[in-house]
């Protein structure tokens, strides 16, 4: 998976509420019916990344299993460039399909 | 901006983050156990932080810190090594700093003075002739009309007598407006106020410079209003100029300071502020209104220039027009100059290059110890990338150290340079950031220089070292070879000088100049006192003969060439009796006579270089060659060679005609002695003092200024040996490393081959082959070189050629054999090993 769409679906779990970062592995493997499976060589430069564009902010909180975990929080500016690169994505796509219906 | 803040808090922060990391990456391996995932599905744990952490990009300065300090370890774990290259290399970055430091001085850095950015020092140009200075009522004009100049400030020297002394103080003559314009206003008791000392009727004052009240007055505050006589004048002490402060940057700082309206009042008769012929010698300044160009400046100038030409047609040549250069400055560099500072520029950069191809050869040396390590990191994965790095910034330390020894050792040469020179008090050697910056920077390539090679050769797969060898080889010896061979050349023309005849007596003339002209003295009057002053001094005892000439031998001063020519002709106004008075010989016709007017007598080189195996005598000769309409002057006689304008002349192509009125106010008076011609310098000051006692003529020897002149090229050609020296001792060493280090690796195949019998001299013979072709390339380049540079010397290699073979054979053969024994003495010490121990060593 490109790290750029890694971002984009971090940024959309994270759009419901805040979470820590296994919780986001889990809920894209779960949202995408187990296909998608985010390992952490991938998903923890792909955070660090997000936190320095300022596009989330990281929060201690405790886990349900009762232990000190960071918790990732959408920001404002982290809401905008979802929406941007949701309507990036949807243009792309509808390009390359019109592409395959007609050719 | 946000993002660089986050990164950079990051970087304050980054080992609180990395331990948040690492816990939050071990609560999602505790999470996916409890998913059941197995062990081995979990990558390197250390690798996948490092990865993340790498995202916030501030891994190279951690590494950097790494490199640091492990460079630092290394270092220091060779003290001998390490101090040995600083010292290397500190002589070759220091040199430079040096060089650097004395153009900063004289160039870069502005005068301590208010706003020295908008000064401009103007001066006369027109095609084919230059002034730098201005005549006095030019200067007026151009101070009430020029727009673009804020303010005009006017400067002219001139020695006085104090008191009864017998030696000359300088004193300068300023309009009252320089301190108020340069912001030096903080002296003992005031400076000149344009509002007081400028009035027809002010009181005549002066203002002593800091260093001579120093030493003059003992610092003694009381000397203000204190009445000093200069030329036997009264006038009343008012300041004492600052400390620090520069003026305008002219050489010799003066004893006096005095307004430019009162310099009639001392030099009795002068007509510098009235005359507006080229005799003024006033030097003009300006600062320039905020905003203006100098360029526009200039165009109105050019205007104005125009527009004083009607007014006063004699006071402007055609085509005339004031150009400016930066006012604010000690020096501008002029084309002229440029030559001479690429070769100093080039001379000092081929020690660097000495220094560092040195260092580069002891750090392979050295590197056969360390390729043990180099090759324990390359097994530990390390890669060829990151351990040429670690090397490089090992490099990089000794550089820093050497370049910050190198100031040290740039500010020591000029504060030495400064105290020879007799500098004033204002010019600090003190290295400023350009100089820091500078000794960086070269610091920085010098390490890379040095640095790089040894680097990849270390690192490289394959490792025979002979490559890179013989490029350091050949490096070091070109440029040692290229340093050798102008230190050569200087030696030979500072030999040539010395040696040579100079065409006349120097030893027994005194040199009288009364400086007529500066005394407003007509071309009657002149006659009238040089005859009273000739009759007077030939009935001295001792004094055999005495001649007039309007080029004082030597003198530097009054100087009048004839353009037109491919090389210059220096024209001097004479009397009889001028040639026996000198010594000069005459070869052939007859002396100048009274009468003359175009019968002229030239020297033997002028009349070789004009009608070559021809007898000049009834020749015509015009005087500008390109008019076939100008004036012809006709040779009555040819003199033996006699270089009277300076011992830097290569030729001496002299030109004698009878004095004319318009030079009759510039003669000096030779007196030439039968004894030391010091034992009469009182009496002769008295007696031509004594017939006008406004005069106060300068009387020297003209052996002082022959030794002057030959002092010059002595310190340059001093100067050029111990780089010289200092190079080849560089390049010995070095080349001693390189041979022994080269021995050292074939220590074994030597032992083997004595072992089975060959002899020592073919076994010496195949270990250096290795180094003729490098050697021979280094000699004949840097031969080649030393020819190009030596173009460059033209200017003072008087006497010798530029490819004078004296210098290049005997630096090549020097060199020659400083090498061969800086190959024997390792080479040797390899022989003498018992080759069955060797052998049996492994």
């Amino acid at each position: 998976m490109p790290s750029g769409a890694l971002a984009m679906l971090v940024l959309r779990v994270l759009r419901a509420g805040p979470l820590h970062g296994y919780a986001i592995a889990q809920r894209i493997h779960v949202l995408s019916n187990e296909v998608l499976e985010v390992e952490e060589g991938s998903l923890y430069p792909a955070l660090q990344k997000i936190l320095l564009k300022g596009w989330v902010s990281a929060e201690w909180g405790i886990s349900e299993t009762n232990r000190k975990v960071r918790f990732y929080k959408l920001t404002a500016a982290g809401r905008k460039q979802l929406e941007a690169e949701l309507r990036d994505y949807d243009r792309v796509t509808e390009a390359i399909k019109a592409i395959l219906r007609t050719a | 901006m946000g993002e660089l803040w986050r990164r950079l808090w990051y970087l304050l922060h980054r080992k609180q983050m990395q331990r948040e990391l690492q816990e939050e990456m071990a609560f999602h391996r505790e999470m996916l156990e409890r998913g059941g995932t197995p062990r081995k599905h979990f990558g390197n744990e250390t690798l996948l932080q490092e990865r993340a952490h790498e995202t916030w990009g501030w891994t190279w300065i951690e590494r950097l810190a790494q490199d640091l300090r492990y460079g630092m370890r290394t270092l220091l774990r060779s003290p001998a090594f390490s101090i040995a290259a600083v010292l290397v290399l500190a002589v070759g970055i220091g040199v430079n700093v040096a060089a650097f430091g004395l153009f900063n001085m004289f160039v870069l850095k502005p005068l301590p003075v208010r706003d020295p950015d908008t000064l401009v020092r103007l001066q006369r140009s027109a095609p084919g002739t230059f002034a730098s200075s201005v005549p006095y009522p030019s200067i007026a004009f151009y101070r009430d009309h020029a727009k673009t100049l804020h303010a005009v400030v006017a400067s002219t020297d001139r020695d006085v007598i104090l008191e009864r002394e017998n030696v000359p103080a300088r004193a300068r003559f300023v309009t009252t407006n320089l301190f108020h314009e340069l912001g030096a206003e903080t002296g003992l008791g005031r400076v000149f106020d344009p509002g007081l000392d400028d009035r027809k009727d002010a009181p005549p004052v002066v203002m002593l410079s800091h260093t001579f009240w120093e030493q003059h007055y003992d610092s003694s505050p009381a000397v203000v209003g204190r009445v000093v006589h200069l030329n036997h004048k009264p006038a009343t002490v008012v300041g004492v100029a600052p400390r620090n402060f520069s003026g305008l940057g002219l050489p010799h700082e003066p004893a006096f300071w005095a307004p430019l309206a009162q310099q009639p009042y001392f030099v009795e008769g002068s007509t510098v502020l009235t005359d507006t012929s080229l005799d003024g010698m006033v030097d003009m300044w300006a600062r320039l209104e905020k905003g203006v160009s100098p360029k526009a400046a200039e165009q109105e100038l050019l205007a104005l220039t125009d527009e004083l030409r009607r007014q006063s047609p004699k006071s402007v040549w055609d085509n005339e027009r004031l150009v400016s250069e930066p006012g604010g400055y000690l020096q501008a560099v002029r084309k002229d100059d440029v030559p001479m500072i690429m070769l100093v520029g080039t001379l000092v950069l081929l020690i660097l290059t000495v220094a560092c191809s040195n260092l580069g050869g002891l750090m392979l040396a050295r590197g056969v110890t360390r390729s043990h390590e180099i090759s324990i990191r390359f097994a530990l994965g390390a890669s060829r990338q990151r351990i040429v790095r670690q090397l490089l910034t090992e490099s990089l330390l000794l550089a820093a150290m050497a370049a910050m020894a190198g100031v040290g050792m740039g500010y020591l040469c000029l504060r030495v340079f400064l105290s020879r020179v007799n500098a004033p008090p204002w010019l600090n050697p003190a290295p400023d950031w350009r100089v820091v910056l500078f000794a960086g920077a070269i610091g920085l390539v010098a390490s890379l220089v040095f640095g790089l090679a040894p680097a990849l050769q270390l690192t490289a797969k394959r490792r025979s070292g002979t490559r890179s060898r013989q490029v350091l080889v050949t490096a070091q010896i070109a440029a040692s070879c290229v340093l050798l061979i102008v230190a050569g050349l200087l030696v030979r023309a500072l030999h040539f000088a010395v040696s040579s005849d100079a065409g006349y007596d120097h030893e027994h003339i005194l040199v009288v100049d009364p400086d007529l002209a500066a005394h407003g003295y007509s071309a009657t009057t002149a006659r009238s006192y040089l005859d009273t002053a000739q009759a007077r001094l030939r009935q001295l005892p001792g004094v055999t003969s005495v001649g007039l000439t309007s080029m004082a031998p030597l003198g530097h001063k009054n100087v009048t060439s004839l353009g037109g020519y491919p090389f210059g002709i220096f024209v001097s106004h004479v009397e009889p009796g001028f040639f026996s008075t000198m010594g000069i010989a005459r070869l052939s016709g007859r002396d100048v006579q009274r009468g003359d007017t175009h019968e002229v007598v030239v020297s033997e080189s002028l009349a070789r270089r004009i009608w070559p195996g021809e007898s000049p005598l009834g020749k015509q000769f015009p005087l500008d060659p390109s008019n076939a309409l100008s004036e012809k002057l006709s040779v009555v006689g040819v003199v033996a060679n006699a270089r009277t304008m300076s011992m830097h002349d290569p030729d001496a192509t002299e030109l004698y005609q009878m004095s004319d009125d318009a030079s009759l106010p510039h003669m000096v008076l030779l007196v030439r002695t039968q004894g030391k011609p010091e034992d009469l310098a009182t009496a002769v000051r008295t007696i031509t003092s004594g017939i006008d006692t406004g005069l106060f003529p300068t009387v020297r020897r003209l052996s002082e200024s022959f030794q002057d002149e030959v002092g010059t090229v002595e310190k340059g050609a001093m100067i050029a040996s111990l780089m010289g020296a200092s190079a080849v001792l560089l390049a010995a060493v070095g080349l001693l490393g390189l041979v022994a280090y080269a021995v050292s690796q074939k220590t074994r195949e030597i032992a083997i081959r004595l072992a089975l019998g060959a002899k020592k001299t073919h076994v010496i013979t195949a270990m250096l082959r290795q180094f003729v072709g490098p050697v021979a390339a280094g000699l004949i380049g840097g031969a080649g070189l030393a020819a190009a540079a030596s173009q460059l010397l033209r200017r003072i290699l008087y006497g010798v050629s530029g490819l004078d073979p004296a210098a290049y054979f005997g630096a090549i053969g020097l060199l020659t054999i400083i090498i061969v024994f800086a190959a024997w003495v390792p080479a040797r010490k390899a022989l003498a090993v018992d080759a069955m121990r060797v052998l049996r060593h492994e």
